[in-house]
């Protein structure tokens, strides 16, 4: 959208970069992006974010893991019905084993997948405002905003302590 | 103005990332002739496991009577060194344990290079690989099956699992770490952890998923770690051989698994943490923590050694008996004194903080710790099967040079992988010390860190 512009400003600190969020909030405006070196509980929280989605598709795979694991082994024990010393050809003990196991793998991998495709990895372009500090040691907030709005979203992130502020393009 | 003091006192984020990146520094000459001298025993190994491919299985000697023997061990011995690795990542991760932060990722490393490694064993005992598929469930014309009542069918889904979910659960972490490597280094390293970043750049959304990822995968692999030595203890508990029908067997082997895993990774940190400089970052106090785990974990396994006899005493089976007899004065009686002394009295020393900060005595009880624990491996395995049932069966197991030397070529190809990985990946956690970066300062400031200071 023409006139809008992306601000950026870096952050020393965890505490100063939420500070920031926080100022831009109260007066709704909303981050476009934060960069940190660090998983941030209070950042996210800062930011308004509930829970990830990646729960609900940990239980779906868990739970898809465990009907396969039933289907499988009791799917293919009737297929081949061998008698091993009398006992059940359905045997339903060491079924849930099998069961488990694949709730595990299934869970597991869905937790990354579910990972991967929320956090839009893999990913090859360089996002708008990143910079080699903020996987090390600086944290970054990235604004777009109105040119009209730029002095005042400045004015918010230097106060909540920003070392630099600068205008990245949009 | 307080808060502001206590922002630059102690260690920054950047000290961390020195810190780290200093270990993954070009390695010298010395490094390249130790990962030569890995992977040279490794391809003796590899050519010996070619001939009994060609010739057959009889290279060995295997044969009727103790048919399980040192391959087995060693498959069971490598899941079990894996499993510390788990413990210290995952269950300590969700206990929030503090001083794994700094030695998890040796931990993990190592669980990823021993399951791979001993995944090579069913490979190598039975003889013909190509037919290893035969393990799992497949659509074929003659509706042939596993038999899932099997243990050995049990095995194949829990270590195929682990395997995975190790692997993902390493790379999960692997991420920020290998983006910020990526942000520092030059050249084909740089192509090299920019395809493993796959693109990562610390947004808020690509944390908040990564957390809760991580965090699931954390609580998913905590009981997946427990089940797996179960499980494996099930080959052997599931049969009826005397010396193995032992209900004790699942908690018995969870915590040598748990013994023998932390004491190599102890065998890994000493060298590793003076060859490599990082003292500063892995200190006395994270070697003593570990020491204690060894000393718990010695404990119980020592009290599972007298309740498995224990129960053998009590209920007067005149075949377990006798197994049990030959297993502690029989002709390979000196395994069960050497297990003895390696795994319930040398590590009883243990219990003096003056030997757990000692660095060097340490890696010498943590070394008895690993033969120990391989020969109680092989003291369960073999000996129990010199004594079956079937007199007939009745022989004395003694290992070939084909089963020797590929046993040594394992040890050498997991030390050779994680050689590799040590110097070229991040080996400590910078985003874990980073997170914990207000307990680090403090705990920089209570010297559990005095190279930091």
């Amino acid at each position: 959208m023409s006139g809008e512009i992306d601000v950026l400003g870096s952050f020393a600190d965890e505490e100063m970069c939420v500070h920031g969020i926080e100022a831009l909030r109260a007066v709704k405006i909303q981050p476009t992006r934060v960069f940190s070196p660090i998983p941030s509980e209070h950042i996210n929280h800062a930011l308004g974010y509930g829970r990830s989605r990646v729960r609900a598709l940990v239980l779906t795979g868990g739970i898809t893991g465990i009907l396969t694991g039933f289907t499988l082994t009791i799917g293919t024990s009737m297929e081949w019905s061998l008698n091993a010393g009398g006992k059940p050809i359905v045997s339903l003990p060491p079924f849930i084993i099998i069961a488990f196991e694949l709730m595990i793998l299934f869970g597991g991998l869905s937790a990354a997948l579910g990972f991967f495709l929320n956090s839009g990895l893999p990913q090859t372009d360089r996002l708008p405002g990143y910079s080699e500090h903020f996987s090390s040691d600086r944290f970054g907030v990235l604004v777009r905003c109105a040119e009209t709005d730029r002095e005042r979203v400045e004015g918010i992130l230097k106060q909540a302590g920003a070392e630099t502020v600068v205008r990245e393009a949009a | 103005m307080a808060a502001a003091a206590e922002r630059i006192s102690g260690p920054t984020y950047a000290d961390i990332d020195r810190g780290v990146r200093r270990i993954m520094e070009a390695p010298g000459l010395a490094y390249w002739a130790w990962v030569g001298f890995c992977f040279t025993l490794v391809a003796i190994g590899a050519a010996l496991w070619t001939r009994q491919i060609y010739v057959g299985l009889g290279v060995t000697g295997l044969r009727q009577g103790p048919m399980w023997a040192m391959y087995i061990t060693d498959f069971v011995f490598w899941v079990g060194i894996a499993h510390s690795g788990t413990l210290i990542s995952a269950i300590l991760y969700l206990f929030r344990t503090r001083w794994r932060t700094a030695v998890y990722r040796v931990a993990e490393t190592m669980t990823l290079f021993a399951v791979m490694t001993a995944g090579l064993f069913p490979l190598i005992h039975v003889g013909r690989p190509w037919y290893a598929y035969f393990l799992l469930p497949y659509p074929n014309e003659r509706s042939l099956q596993p038999d899932f009542r099997s243990p050995l069918v049990w095995d194949a889904f829990a270590v195929s699992t682990y395997l995975t979910i190790s692997a993902t659960f390493l790379f999960m972490g692997l991420i920020p770490d290998v983006a910020n490597a990526r942000d520092a280094a030059k050249g084909w390293r740089k192509m090299l952890y920019s395809v493993l970043a796959l693109g990562w750049q610390g947004t808020d959304t690509q944390w908040q998923h990564w957390s809760m990822a991580y965090l699931l995968m954390a609580g998913l692999a905590t009981p997946l770690v427990l089940s797996v030595h179960s499980v494996v203890s099930w080959d052997f508990a599931m049969g009826q051989l005397p010396g193995w029908h032992s209900t004790i067997f699942a908690p018995y082997f969870v915590a040598g698994a748990i013994f023998s895993g932390v004491a190599m990774v102890l065998t890994l940190l000493i060298p590793m943490r003076r060859l490599l400089h990082f003292e500063d970052l892995v200190t006395e106090w994270h070697i003593d923590s570990l020491a204690k785990v060894v000393l718990l974990t010695s404990l119980i396994v020592s009290y599972s050694y007298g309740v498995e006899s224990f129960m053998v005493w009590y209920g007067k089976d005149p075949i377990e008996m006798m197994t049990f007899h030959e297993r502690y004065f029989g002709p390979h009686g000196w395994v069960f004194w050497v297990c003895i002394f390696c795994n319930c009295v040398a590590p009883l020393v243990l219990f003096s903080p003056r030997v757990r900060r000692n660095t060097v005595l340490l890696f010498i009880i943590t070394i008895f710790v690993n033969i120990g624990m391989w020969f109680e491996r092989f003291m369960i395995i073999a000996v129990s099967q010199e004594n079956a049932f079937n007199p007939s069966q009745w022989r004395l197991y003694s290992p070939s040079i084909t089963e020797i030397m590929i046993t040594v070529g394992s040890f050498a190809w997991f030390l050779g992988l994680f050689s590799l990985f040590a110097r070229f990946m991040p080996i400590i956690s910078m985003t874990e010390l980073k997170e914990g970066i207000r307990w680090l300062r403090e705990a920089v400031r209570d010297d559990y860190y005095p190279g930091l200071k």
